[in-house]
């Protein structure tokens, strides 16, 4: 494999040792999940989000933006496999990686917002969310079943739909990985930084941060069309819900925003949290939600996994 | 033809009011707390159900709510000023970190307010007599020509209180050089609490104006008002209270107008063009860099 340099540095080979038994504990644990009849839903999910929040990381931890709307892709990706399944008779392996391209295209024409930054960046993006939710609303309903939404009907196969979302997960964390040891990573993270230095270190800086941009569209968008394959159905309510964009970056800030354990221990806790509070209060979920985002920005504004690396700043080299 | 597009303008003048109001109390947040309130609809529609309570459990008619929204909404935000504000600016990049713990806020808020008023949406049956004024040709509700009336006592009032007076000038100043204020000896946490707090009320009783306004409101519509409030706020230039007045009512003219000549759904896109529009064109908004950059 190419990622795997020449590990002559004690603190990489501590590192691809925690990458190998990270990614390998969560790729058995995973995939045993349907086999030993543990609950499917809520692994699907969990994946889901584990998949989202390291997607978002690329967009906020490693380029600094904030997207705010960053459900857009996520919303375009399950109505592409939707209408694309559903109205051109596509099979589902077909139809989802265009659900991956229609995030692309979407990026691309996003990207002119890549010049702007902090909060303008974020009021933009939500806004052209709002934007791509209102014109699929407004197409006719033979293409997007208007406010019904589009069912796919007989084709559901929750555990087939299951390990081709652990595939997007495992394909998203590794090309995070290589992301974040390759040049690139690198250049982002100097572009975040101080995009002025980095330019003067001949990075180049719009290049650099359009690619970073594609692969977190890429991620979300791949999601949605899974996620409509699983559940059957998609409408511009729950496809362009304002919820998954604040669950996805709630979940990524818990964990730490700039590593990729960050996101990976953020989805975890958070959702098995959200599943135990649903559990024993579901009517107040949403209100819990809530109070523990102003918590953790308030108490915990770094995240686990960056809080503990501010404690113990020489741990940075060896933790993914 | 003629009578709808007149219709168009005169409920863009009413709307225009309530957005005025609705962009000015985020943009002085955001000016002198550099904040960005997610939470702000929530704010808004929590007033519009506090007058709501007011006159379904207690008769109380909306114009009395509204001294009763602003003096129970100033006192809101002032302790919520000291809870979530201080803690803030510790973290790396407090501007955007406010962005997400407002995102928290208005979760908690629509959750909450859908736990005690549930999900139906509510109106309040205030009637005045006469039920509607005529306008040349077109008649118009008498409720909504009262919002429009306070709302511009209001602005008037606000503009006043900022321009002729000595907290309204600080408040002004510490918008423009947040540093030379306070060595003016200006005390920034009190100030910013103050403006925290104002904002706060002028939200609740924008939020009254909103159920005289629109037929109805319930738990979830904040964030549609908080849309409305960034767009008001970007247009008028962030941070700039006279730009985001003036942005209010333009916005309600362009919003109304384009409901005469576009369908529903699609005229709710006319405001989100304005807004990603102003921000690639003129990001210092309308009136330009006369506030702050």
């Amino acid at each position: 494999m190419p990622i795997l340099p020449r590990l002559r540095d004690p603190a990489d080979r501590i590192y691809y040792t925690l990458v190998v038994a990270i990614g390998g504990a969560l790729m058995i644990y995973f995939a045993l999940v349907p086999v030993l009849g543990l609950n499917v839903a809520f692994h699907f999910y969990l994946m889901l989000w584990i998949t989202m929040a390291s997607a978002f990381n690329v967009s906020s931890g490693f380029s600094g933006y904030l997207p705010f709307g960053y459900v857009a892709f996520y919303g375009v990706g399950a109505f592409t496999t939707a209408i694309l399944v559903k109205k051109a008779a596509f099979p589902v392996f077909l139809a989802l990686p265009f659900s991956g391209v229609a995030g692309l295209v979407l990026a691309l024409l996003f990207a002119p917002t890549l010049r702007l930054s902090g909060i303008y960046f974020g009021i933009v993006s939500l806004a052209l969310a709002g934007i791509c939710r209102l014109v699929i609303t407004n197409m006719p309903e033979e293409i997007t079943g208007g406010s019904f939404g589009l069912q796919l009907g007989s084709r559901a196969h929750p555990v087939q739909a299951f390990y081709v979302m652990m595939a997007v997960m495992v394909a998203a964390l590794a090309v995070i990985l290589w992301l974040s040891r390759s040049r690139l990573g690198k250049a982002l993270r100097a572009t975040r930084d101080d995009a002025e230095a980095a330019e003067m270190m001949g990075i180049n800086v719009p290049r650099v941060r359009l690619y970073g941009w594609l692969v977190a569209a890429f991620f979300p968008a791949l999601c949605g069309g899974v996620e409509a394959w699983y559940t059957n159905v998609v409408d511009t309510e729950t496809a362009f819900n304002t919820l998954t964009t604040a669950k996805t970056v709630i979940y990524a800030v818990a964990g730490g925003l700039g590593t990729i354990t960050g996101p990976i221990i953020g989805s975890v806790v958070m959702v098995w949290l959200d599943e135990l509070i649903w559990r024993q209060f579901p009517l107040l979920n949403l209100l819990i939600l809530g109070l523990a985002t102003i918590a953790l920005v308030l108490f915990l504004p770094r995240g686990i996994v960056g809080t503990i690396l501010r404690r113990k700043p020489q741990w940075r080299r060896y933790v993914p | 033809m003629d009578q709808l597009i007149l219709n168009g303008i005169v409920n863009g003048l009413i709307v225009g009011g309530v957005y005025a109001l609705i962009g000015v109390s985020l943009t002085l947040l955001y000016g002198v707390l550099r904040v960005v309130n997610f939470a702000h609809g929530e704010f808004v529609i929590a007033g519009s159900f506090l007058a709501y309570v007011l006159f379904s459990h207690l008769g109380l008619p909306p114009l009395l709510a509204l001294p009763i929204a602003a003096i129970a909404f100033f006192a809101a935000g002032w302790g919520l000023y000291y809870v979530l504000i201080p803690r803030l600016s510790r973290s790396d990049d407090p501007e955007l970190m406010s962005f997400l713990m407002f995102y928290g806020v208005s979760i908690a808020a629509a959750a909450g307010m859908l736990l005690v008023f549930e999900a139906d949406s509510r109106s309040i049956d205030y009637t005045f007599t006469p039920i509607s004024v005529p306008i040349g040709p077109i008649y118009v509700s008498t409720a909504r020509l009262v919002a429009l009336a306070i709302a511009v006592a209001i602005s008037g009032a606000l503009a006043m209180f900022l321009f002729l007076t000595l907290p309204g000038k600080a408040l002004r100043a510490a918008i423009m050089n947040p540093e030379a204020i306070q060595i003016m000896g200006v005390d920034i946490v009190r100030l910013s609490a103050f403006a925290f707090a104002l904002a706060s009320a002028l939200a609740g009783v924008t939020g009254v104006l909103v159920a005289l306004v629109f037929p109805a409101f319930n738990a979830f519509s904040g964030p549609d008002y908080t849309i409305i409030a960034f767009i008001v706020v970007v247009l008028g230039g962030l941070g700039n209270p006279v730009g985001a007045l003036l942005a209010g009512v333009i916005f309600g003219l362009a919003e109304q107008l384009a409901t005469v000549f576009l369908p529903q759904s699609l005229a709710q896109i006319v405001g989100f063009a304005i807004l990603v529009a102003t921000i690639f064109l003129r990001p210092t908004g309308i009136l330009g860099s006369s506030a702050r950059k």
